[in-house]
């Protein structure tokens, strides 16, 4: 067990510097230099120069990552020349605020899938299933800034009772957290797109195994079906969730990028989004490899959970 | 006296999307206590969907339509589902056929085996866990308290077996529903579970009702034998009467289409032509009119109740029979009509050694180990399974030669060594002299036209997405020979001659049956007129009433082609039948060779002795005299066999010796050879064979 | 030359049973007939027009197609001439969904837009599909050490977030059809390629490849005649999902701004636009978009997941 461990998180570590490589690389492609963000669109090409050579951007791409890495392993993401900040500190403000959002839609919307799944599973083919499975089709094909929309015309405009947006005296996170109000629209928004698709995967893998013979077995030893769903269902219906989950993460960054934007809210979704029309290329490198690393820790931790839950994975 | 269980006309019928399937119809059966009830039906025939109608656990869309169920004298049909819970697990059990699948692969042993406990008694986790391993010891587990925490893939088959058969013990149970409890496991293993069914039933007293295909397996344990078709149970009697003078058609071809140990090779097996029903869609008169070799018109229009003179011993038949085939006409004897015939019985003789001629296929002292790997980052090899360990046989011209063992035993990758999917560690594979595996380009490509397979399974061994036209051409599309109209009429002419009409050229696969496309791949295996055919398990996976089909035509189309062929199978009947000489495979090793009558009828090794003696035998009387285990413990892993004599850990007659030094190769009459320290014979004094050669 | 399998043994007619020991008293061939279940395409076709949902998807696929390429002979709106003076006028008899701030004419919008959202579903697809599956294949005929390596690049562009990316290399590139297919396709291809590499993976064991080598194939006879005609239908369905996930995916990037440039226009773009104008009012801006994109999102996804279930049967069929 240990040794899965560690070769998996060997096997991470390698993944996390190509993806560094990668996206460096292929960021340096798109922007070569941040001098035109330091000085200003007009600046002179010699000033230019100038500044490249000054902040290092003149040498080799190959020595530019290697130092990047070597900052990066001292948490130093950088200087944002667009916000005047580093892009460090810039993290540090906004990811509260980010995780929190993110982690309460993906909670809710967990709690709300499992059950769910299990059942449409169960009550197969019954106007419930149609109508859930249809729900969720209709949900999983909709672009969730336009169910943003949606909701925000019928709460925020017509009804009134919520705000359009999340009010800028949101300013952290614990303020999030104690505002629900404010935090309802994008925190359902969320939910709701990620119910869809997770509650999708549930009924499937649920329906899968209750298919299966150890769920007759169960049956047959005259356990009644409530406790064969809980005792029995649940827990092996649940495994490829947590694959699954672990695989979301870059949908989870891309729905918090995209609502964040829609509400206005101050994360790291906001500040990426800023940073696109600012063209804040120690953002966007920093955040791209963040999330990166997000992802590979996602799959590392869903990894290392499915061999804890699944006895049958358990390899040396 | 009450019945223990008494099912009175029940019919069940199960609600699909677009039809209703009905696999029961109007059944009748009654169990007392202490005394098993047999079951025998093939697959479709309902047997296993009538047991869980008992415990009302059928599948969605499923209910029963009529009929009544009783568990001493209580009725259970129409029960509330509260009622019923209190029932299952508690006074009527089930086990299921598949250990592997039947339990919770995230659950331990320990805590499935306490919860019918904790559930029907109301124990604590304490008292549920001690009553556990009480279980698990009587029902045979070793050690239990240890292995209390283990999961389920990380038993043996048997052992799982004994875990289930624990689960459903657990509450003491009145009835026991036993489907198809040995079927996917070894023979040997079979043979300790059936023991131990057997030991229980005697102790506890229950009533059993033993729901299986395998006639050997109800022979030696039922009291009774209901026999059940399409939903039907189309006769009943006590078992030997049963055996004896059966009178429903079906029982009689079953029973003749079985092939048996005991039988003459030489003579074709009883075939039941045809298929089961389609279930959706039942005939009007009997449903086994369209596959009786009796029927009348009246067979087809009305179906027959259930009869008989005797209230004991009930069939639904027009025109029943008077017992089983051999006793009513005599065996004919094989005329000069069937010249091909005479043909078999030349080839059968195996060549004598002297004359000098060569084998057509040789193996020499193949090995073949699978490696093992395992490591943190870099992949290390640390041990490997030894499938195969210095074998060596030889096949002659136009002989058919059968290998059999149990699972693991390598006998499949011999198979793949000898059709070249995969080469030997060590050792040659010499056709007609020449190494052809060592042969690359157009040399290797034609020599394979020599060496083909039929494969187990008939459903992967089939390009889904080719017509059949296009499977039976390709094997000459890729070795070019013949026009395109000479490719046509060699694939029209096999087709014919394994029994297939014109119109399945322009099929899928898919639209066949199991039987059938076992014909179309014995088709494209004889395609290219291959010296040597290899069938690896070729009727395994086919419903009872299908093999002896292919059996007989396996062997036609053998002695009409003038092939040598290696049969590989589980099943020593199928083999015996098959083949004129045999090797017994045992973890990689080859321990016993020779012709095949000899070979059962006097065993020298004792594992060949173990398994004639534990394949269930479709014979009362051979089976009520059976009384040993005669192969205990279970399998030992392959990558890491026992030393000496790989038997020695399972066999009866080990000593000291066994373990220090691999047994020699010794002579036990013509071309009869084995390997053992203390065979059950006397070997031939003089000289010990180097290898075991035909 | 042989022995009919079907005849019944004429030389044992004296014994007592009828047709004889040994042969079979049906007329007929010995194996029975085949029952004709159906074709292998005609099983899926039938198994997906029963799907209903899966035809009115189609249907409205097709709907979709021609309102918005054949639309614009028919209904000649104002997408082109900017005209302020006719700004967010709402819907008319001479502007049937109204006009947006520039005075385009919405509907005329609406069909430009969705000419874009296929013309990218499709091109990004085809793209990733044939990328993606080229590597694949490769990946699982090869395997070994090549294939670790092969994926192990693939695991590492799938770790990088799609939609980051995706939005980065936006900024570089104007906004055309071509140009957001290619960057599109550039990282779809990832997924597509590990499902052919698993289905290769798989194919390569089966008993009808191992029996096609015991006749003497080539290596490269059975990629041709048995490996990728089995992956295909792997990527047929994948197909779908792509294209839906592709316009999705333009979606967002035209709502946050790096879609598509003038004249072409994309439903995203036009959502992005709209969104100002909600508190206004003008919900002939939001709506009729919106849905539009949903239903077409959601037309592709009910055709895939037919398509899964009908290729499934014709396999599954035992």
């Amino acid at each position: 067990m240990v040794g899965y461990i560690i070769r998996r998180l060997g096997i991470a570590v390698i993944v996390v510097i190509g993806v560094a490589a990668v996206t460096f690389a292929m960021l340096h492609y798109v922007f070569p230099s941040p001098a035109y963000a330091a000085l200003g669109p007009k600046a002179s090409h010699v000033a230019v120069l100038a500044w490249d050579k000054q902040h290092g951007y003149d040498r080799p791409v190959l020595t530019q990552f290697l130092s990047y890495l070597g900052n990066l392993v001292h948490l130093d993401f950088g200087y944002s020349y667009k916000l005047n900040q580093s892009v460090t500190a810039l993290f540090k403000e906004n990811a509260g605020r980010s995780a929190y959002l993110t982690g309460a839609a993906l909670v809710l919307s967990l709690a709300i899938a499992i059950p769910l799944g299990i059942a449409q599973a169960v009550k197969r083919n019954s106007p419930l299933d149609y109508t859930m499975t249809a729900w969720n089709f209709a949900l999983y094909s909709m672009p969730s800034f336009f169910l943003g929309l949606i909701l925000i015309q019928i709460f925020g405009l017509d009804l009134g009772i919520l705000p359009v947006g999340v009010s800028d005296q949101i300013t952290t996170t614990w303020q999030a957290i104690t505002h629900p109000k404010q935090m309802l629209l994008p925190i359902v928004t969320l939910t709701a797109i990620n119910v869809a698709s997770f509650s999708r995967y549930m009924r499937s893998s649920a329906l899968d195994n209750l298919a299966m013979d150890y769920i007759r077995l169960a049956r047959a030893k005259g356990l009644s079906e409530r406790v064969v769903l809980t005792r029995h269902l649940l827990r092996n219906a649940c495994l490829p969730m947590i694959t699954l989950v672990g695989l979301s993460i870059p949908t989870l960054l891309a729905g918090n990028l995209l609502i964040e934007a829609l509400f206005n809210y101050q994360g790291l979704g906001l500040l990426f989004y800023n940073a696109l029309q600012a063209e804040d290329y120690a953002v966007l490198l920093a955040y791209t490899i963040v999330g990166a690393i997000l992802t590979v820790l996602g799959n590392l931790i869903a990894d290392i959970a499915i061999a804890v839950a699944d006895p049958r994975v358990r390899l040396d | 006296m009450e019945n223990a269980l008494r099912v009175t006309n029940l019919s069940t019928e199960i609600q699909l999307s677009r039809s209703t399937v009905h696999p029961v119809g109007n059944v009748d059966l009654a169990i007392d206590e202490g005394e098993t009830l047999g079951l025998v039906g093939e697959s479709g025939s309902g047997k296993t969907l009538l047991a869980l109608s008992i415990l009302g656990l059928l599948p969605n869309g499923g209910h029963i339509t009529g009929g009544s169920i009783r568990f001493n004298g209580r009725e259970l049909v129409g029960l509330s589902e509260p009622d019923l819970r209190r029932i299952r697990g508690n006074d009527i059990a089930m086990i299921f056929q598949d250990s592997l699948s039947s339990l919770n692969p995230t659950k331990s042993i320990g805590e499935q085996v306490a919860e019918p406990v904790r559930l029907h008694r109301g124990a604590s986790r304490r008292e549920a866990l001690a009553r556990a391993v009480e279980v698990l010891d009587m029902v045979g587990l070793p050690h239990p308290k240890e292995h209390l925490g283990d999961f389920p893939h990380q038993l043996s088959g048997g052992m799982r077996q004994r875990v289930m058969i624990a689960i459903a013990l657990s509450c003491e149970p009145r009835v026991l529903l036993a489907d198809e409890p040995t079927t996917a496991l070894d023979v040997t293993i079979q043979a300790q579970i059936l023991r131990l069914l057997d030991d229980l039933e005697q102790r506890l007293g229950m009533a059993t009702l033993l729901v299986t295909h395998d006639m050997g397996v109800v022979a030696g344990r039922a009291k009774r034998i209901n026999v059940m078709y399409a939903g039907r149970i189309v006769e009943s009697a006590p078992t030997e009467e049963l055996f004896r003078a059966m009178r429903h058609p079906y029982t009689q071809a079953l029973l003749g289409s079985i092939p048996r140990l005991e039988q003459d090779a030489r003579l074709p097996l009883l075939s039941i032509p045809g298929m089961p029903p389609d279930l959706t869609e039942l005939p009007s008169g009997c449903r086994f009119a369209a596959r009786c070799r009796y029927a009348t018109d009246q067979c087809r229009a009305q179906e027959p109740p259930l009869t008989g003179d005797d209230p004991n011993h009930v069939f639904s038949c027009w025109n029943p029979v008077d017992g089983p085939v051999s006793a009513q006409a005599p065996v004919p004897a094989p005329t000069p009509a069937r010249p091909n015939i005479a043909v078999v019985q030349e080839a059968r003789q195996p060549a004598p050694p002297a004359d000098g001629s060569s084998p057509l296929l040789e193996v020499v002292d193949v090995v073949r180990e699978y490696p093992v790997t395992s490591g943190a980052i870099l992949k290390r090899q640390v041990s490997s399974v030894k499938a195969v360990s210095n074998i060596s046989l030889d096949v002659r011209a136009g002989e058919s030669f059968g290998l059999v063992g149990e699972s693991g035993c390598g006998k499949t990758s011999l198979g793949k060594l000898i059709v070249g999917i995969e080469q030997p560690d060590h050792g040659h594979i010499r056709l007609n002299g020449r190494e052809v595996f060592r042969l690359r380009g157009g040399a290797l490509k034609r020599a394979r036209r020599d060496l083909q397979m039929m494969f187990q399974d008939p459903y992967g061994s089939l390009d889904p997405r080719m017509r059949v036209n296009a499977i039976l051409r390709e094997p000459m599309q890729i070795q070019g020979i013949g026009s395109g109209r000479e490719q046509d009429e060699r694939v029209r002419t096999l087709l014919d001659q394994v029994g297939l009409p014109l119109n399945a050229l322009e099929r899928y696969p898919h639209e066949f049956s199991g039987g059938q496309r076992q014909r179309i791949a014995l088709a494209r295996a004889l395609m290219l007129e291959p010296k040597v055919m290899v069938a690896d398990e070729p009727v395994s996976a086919l419903d009872v009433s299908i093999r002896s089909q292919v059996l007989n035509l396996m062997k036609r189309l053998q002695a009409e082609h003038q092939m040598a062929s290696i049969v590989i199978s589980h099943d020593l009947a199928v083999v015996k039948y098959l083949a004129d000489r045999i090797g017994v495979m045992y973890l990689g090793k080859i321990v016993e060779v020779g012709a095949a009558e000899d070979v059962y009828r006097r065993p020298a090794h004792p594992y060949t002795d173990g398994l004639i003696k534990t394949i269930p035998v479709p014979d009362p009387w051979i089976e009520r005299k059976k009384t040993d285990v005669a192969v205990h413990g279970e399998l030992p892993s392959a990558t890491d066999p026992p030393s000496g004599c790989r038997f020695r850990t399972r066999c009866p007659r080990a000593q000291a010796i066994c373990a220090e030094a691999e047994p020699p190769l010794q002579r036990f009459g013509l071309n009869h050879e084995a390997s053992c320290h203390f065979p059950l014979r006397q070997p031939e004094p003089g000289h010990q064979a180097a290898s075991a050669t035909g | 030359m042989t022995e009919n399998a079907g005849s019944t043994s004429t030389a044992h007619a004296s014994t007592a049973l009828p047709g004889g020991l040994y042969g079979s008293p049906l007329d007929g061939p010995e194996g029975g007939e085949v029952q004709v279940i159906s074709s292998g395409w005609r099983l899926a076709v039938r198994e997906f027009a029963d799907n209903r949902l899966a035809v009115v998807g189609l249907a409205v696929l097709l709907f979709f197609l021609a309102f918005c390429f054949l639309g614009p002979l028919v209904y000649h709106g104002n997408a082109t001439n900017a005209d302020v003076l006719n700004a967010n006028l709402p819907p008319s008899g001479a502007h049937l969904l109204g006009t947006d701030e520039q005075g385009f004419d919405e509907l005329a919008n609406i069909m430009v837009g969705g000419q874009s959202a296929f013309e990218i579903g499709f091109f990004a697809s085809a793209v990733a599909i044939v990328v993606g599956t080229l590597y694949g294949a490769v990946a699982g005929l090869v395997g070994g050490f090549v294939d670790g390596v092969m994926m192990r690049f693939v695991d590492v562009l799938l770790a990088i977030p799609f939609l980051f990316i995706v939005l980065v290399l936006s900024t570089k590139y104007t906004g055309t059809v071509v140009s957001i297919s290619l960057v599109l396709g550039c990282f779809s291809w990832l997924i597509p390629s590990r499902l052919v590499r698993g289905e290769v993976l798989s194919l390569r064991t089966r008993d009808f490849v191992l029996a096609a080598r015991v006749m003497g194939s080539s290596r490269t006879r059975i990629v041709y005649r048995h490996l990728i005609p089995n992956a295909l239908s792997v990527t047929i369905v994948n197909v779908t999902f792509l294209i839906a996930d592709s316009i999705l995916v333009l979606s967002y990037l035209g709502f946050l701004g790096f879609g598509l440039q003038f004249p072409a226009t994309s439903w995203g773009d036009m959502l992005g636009g709209a969104q100002a104008y909600m508190s206004n009012g003008y919900w002939w801006l939001v709506y009729p978009v919106g849905a539009c994109l949903v239903v077409v999102v959601l037309a592709f996804n009910l055709v895939g997941d037919a398509l899964r279930d009908a290729l499934d049967v014709r396999l599954r069929r035992r």
